[in-house]
């Protein structure tokens, strides 16, 4: 605690201190560095987009991404090392943000998963070429009508959406920011940053544009939405409390904070904090993609350029428990006997419902969203828990997760045909006959979805599951078995489908990616067998990186 | 809030309420006449009489930051989008008495409803409050400044990014960049095409 409670009360009421200058606020630059470097990558790819000529555009935009990532990864590691994930984690930036454990350990995932979907998202050997060049997954001109003259003449002049790439970095920024976020303004606000690009980012698809184009205004529609619904919430529990600092709530709700007659008068009902808090946690779950809050998912999952997707399902995940983690355990723990069952009830309908109605997907990335939609519901498990193991568990399974769904979507990316990627599961069929090594590598992430042993999958459902169960959350861990076993099911069919069928006459053909989706597929194989095979220097990193600084 | 000690008579008609009653009379005709009107530029004009009128009370209530800020956004940027959207689409400009779908009735029923239940929210809420005024500032553009500027920094820094990001988005989404022989194209190979290309056909159900 910094001691200051941003109030615009208090802070009016002890106004007597002349304000005709503004005191320099005090910002931890060193510590906030990771961010920083983000965002001034981002700003130097707007640079190079203005003034570059068009060649060389691609290259420098790659060169700035890859090195600004690398940089905020290095900055996190040296902070860690530093102590700020433990002996030194304190809150900086006047209360803005939180430097400590889940904060750096989150933000060093994000950085790795940006680092590694920037490289497919720089992939142009998938596509043929288009009038003798080489075209990445992103429309050549995200203005003009699909289909139209226009269109093609911009695709035959060799336009590229380089703007990716700074719109990328500018959604990461974001996603650092939301899971260390320390209080409730700035948790709108660093959502709404990484939230924006996404959906930008969404509508840009080379292939299926009207499929793009509608994925990114429903997934427009339905966050706006959600962000409404946590502003009301965060208005509501400002009402409550007077504050929307996390740690001045939390104050107020256990009943430390100093008593004035205005916060006796709003905290004598308690009605402002629970309708607050639900509407606060309904904003998070809607990015989590918790059931009842999941239905954008399959259709923006389904239209989103395909690297697109695999970030998203990976790195915004990350953020978004990162966030309801802070926010559970740090704002309002005091209250947990009214948000448990609550909790308890979307954990559970949102394993099922993600694992049945997977199985009757057809088509490769809806099966995908339906899946990442499961994976919800076992981490939420995680979340419930409320205790140090949870916090640690969640942790390793988001960085588990992540890296398999990353490299679960670039492989998808490789499956096509004439009209682009072929994601009918019925066009897998007899892949692995086909080309052995892709539907081997597909096979491993699908294992490691459904959690089978020597995966990253198993040792982050079974960490889970594990705290859930110590948490006193037996009958949750019951069904979350079952739903995995469920949830096995159509992973396992998938496998047979490639392996043990025939292959179709005309199928699609795998294409041979460059050096960049090759990095990232064997990335995401990497980090499926180590965090499978030796899992514990990371659980024993998760476990040092659980203490949430108040 | 800061609650004064004495408790002044509830209707003490002082110069600044008698002012307050007066313009929240101006801004309900205004708002009255807004949807009432058959004219849509009329009605846009006086959502500005009614927008305006709100600034002023605001005004009237010492909240100067948040007066400016209704007649930036709202007076300022609404209304001319408002307006803008009407030259845009060529809506007929003078009187449009096609223009009315027919639910005027169940519109004035939730305009009510809508508008008692604030009314009761509010009279409930601060039955016999009395905020002093002449107390410390709290809505002046120096408090918010200032608070904005120390305690909200990173915040607001982020919300700079935003929009940065919201303007690169924007140009990429609809930036039309000229190839190099605009020129020599037709009228209406340049005009936007309204055709639904196949690719429909591909949507899984």
């Amino acid at each position: 605690m910094t001691g200051t409670i941003h109030s615009l009360w208090t802070t009016a009421a002890d106004s007597a201190t002349p304000l005709d200058k503004i005191p320099t606020p005090k910002i931890e630059y060193a510590q906030l560095s990771p961010v920083l470097i983000v965002f001034g990558a981002a700003v130097l790819g707007i640079l190079v987009e203005a003034l570059l000529p068009r060649r060389s555009r691609y290259i420098a935009q790659l060169g700035v991404s890859v090195t600004g990532l690398a940089a905020a990864f290095a900055a996190i590691v040296a902070l860690a090392a530093d102590g700020y994930a433990s002996a030194k984690s304190h809150i900086a930036a006047m209360g803005a943000v939180a430097v400590d454990g889940p904060a750096l350990f989150l933000q060093g995932t994000i950085v790795l998963v940006a680092l590694v979907a920037a490289f497919t998202f720089a992939e142009r050997r998938l596509d043929p070429l288009a009038h003798g060049r080489r075209v990445d997954s992103f429309a050549a001109q995200g203005s003009t009508v699909p289909g139209s003259e226009q269109e093609k003449r911009a695709v035959r002049a060799g336009f590229t959406t380089t703007e990716v790439f700074p719109l990328l970095l500018f959604a990461v920024g974001g996603m650092m920011i939301f899971p260390a976020a320390n209080d409730l303004l700035t948790l709108f606000v660093s959502l709404e940053v990484f939230s924006l690009p996404l959906y930008l980012l969404c509508a840009l698809a080379r292939r299926h544009r009207l499929l793009s184009q509608e994925a990114a205004v429903k997934y427009f529609l339905l966050g706006a939405f959600s962000s409404a619904i946590l502003l009301f919430g965060v208005a509501l529990l400002y009402g409550y409390a007077g504050t929307i600092s996390y740690g001045g709530i939390a104050d107020v709700i256990s009943g430390t904070a100093k008593m004035t007659p205005a916060l006796a008068n709003t905290t004598a009902n308690d009605s402002l904090l629970l309708i607050g808090g639900a509407m606060v946690v309904v904003g998070l779950l809607f990015k989590v993609a918790a059931v009842p809050f999941h239905m954008w998912t399959p259709d923006v999952y389904q239209g989103a350029p395909t690297p697109v997707t695999g970030f998203m399902a990976a790195a915004t995940k990350v953020a978004a428990f990162g966030a309801l983690l802070r926010l559970l355990y740090v704002v309002l723990p005091g209250i947990r006997w009214d948000w448990r069952p609550v909790m308890w009830g979307v954990a559970i309908a949102t394993m099922v419902i993600g694992a049945i109605i997977a199985v009757t997907q057809t088509d490769v990335k809806r099966l995908l969203a339906y899946s990442s939609i499961a994976h919800a519901g076992f981490i939420l498990a995680g979340v419930i828990a409320l205790s140090p193991d949870g916090v640690s568990s969640v942790l390793f399974y988001l960085a588990a997760y992540s890296f398999v769904t990353l490299g679960a979507f670039a492989v998808v990316t490789l499956v096509r045909d004439a009209g682009g990627e072929a994601t009918h599961l019925s066009r897998w069929a007899g892949l692995g006959r086909r080309s052995p090594l892709v539907a081997a590598v597909f096979a491993v992430f699908l294992l490691a979805f459904a959690g089978i042993p020597l995966t990253s999958g198993f040792a982050g459902k079974f960490a889970v599951f594990k705290a859930a169960a110590q948490g006193g959350a037996v009958p949750l861990v019951i069904i979350g078995v079952i739903s995995s076993a469920i949830a096995a099911f159509f992973y396992i069919r998938v496998i047979v489908l490639m392996f043990f069928s025939e292959p179709q006459p005309g199928g699609p053909s795998v294409a041979v990616p460059s050096a960049l989706t090759s990095t990232a597929i064997a990335a995401g194989v990497a980090v499926t067998l180590a965090l499978g095979v030796a899992p514990q220097y990371f659980l024993d990193l998760a476990g040092k990186a659980s203490v949430f600084v108040r | 809030m800061t609650l004064a000690a004495g408790h002044p008579g509830f209707m003490s008609p002082t110069g600044v309420e008698i002012a307050f009653v007066l313009v929240g009379i101006a801004t309900l005709g205004a708002a009255l006449v807004t949807v009432t009107t058959k004219q849509l530029v009329h009605a846009a004009l006086w959502l500005v009489v009614a927008l305006g009128g709100f600034a002023v009370e605001y005004l009237l209530l010492t909240a100067e930051f948040i007066a400016w800020v209704q007649v930036l956004i709202y007076v300022g940027s609404v209304v001319v989008l408002l307006l803008f959207g009407l030259m845009l689409t060529k809506a007929p400009i003078g009187r449009s008495p096609d223009a009315d779908s027919g639910n005027g009735w169940v519109a004035l029923v939730v305009a009510v409803a809508a508008a008692a239940t604030l009314v009761w929210v509010v009279v409930d809420a601060f039955r016999s409050t009395w905020v002093d005024l002449g107390g410390a500032a709290q809505g002046s553009a120096k408090v918010t400044g200032a608070i904005l500027f120390r305690h909200w920094v990173l915040p607001f820094e982020a919300l700079s990014v935003l929009l940065l990001a919201a303007l690169v988005g924007a140009i990429v989404l609809s930036k039309r960049g000229a190839p190099a022989r605009r020129s020599l194209l037709s009228k209406s190979e340049a005009l936007p095409m309204r055709g639904v290309p196949s690719e429909r056909k591909a949507r899984e159900s």
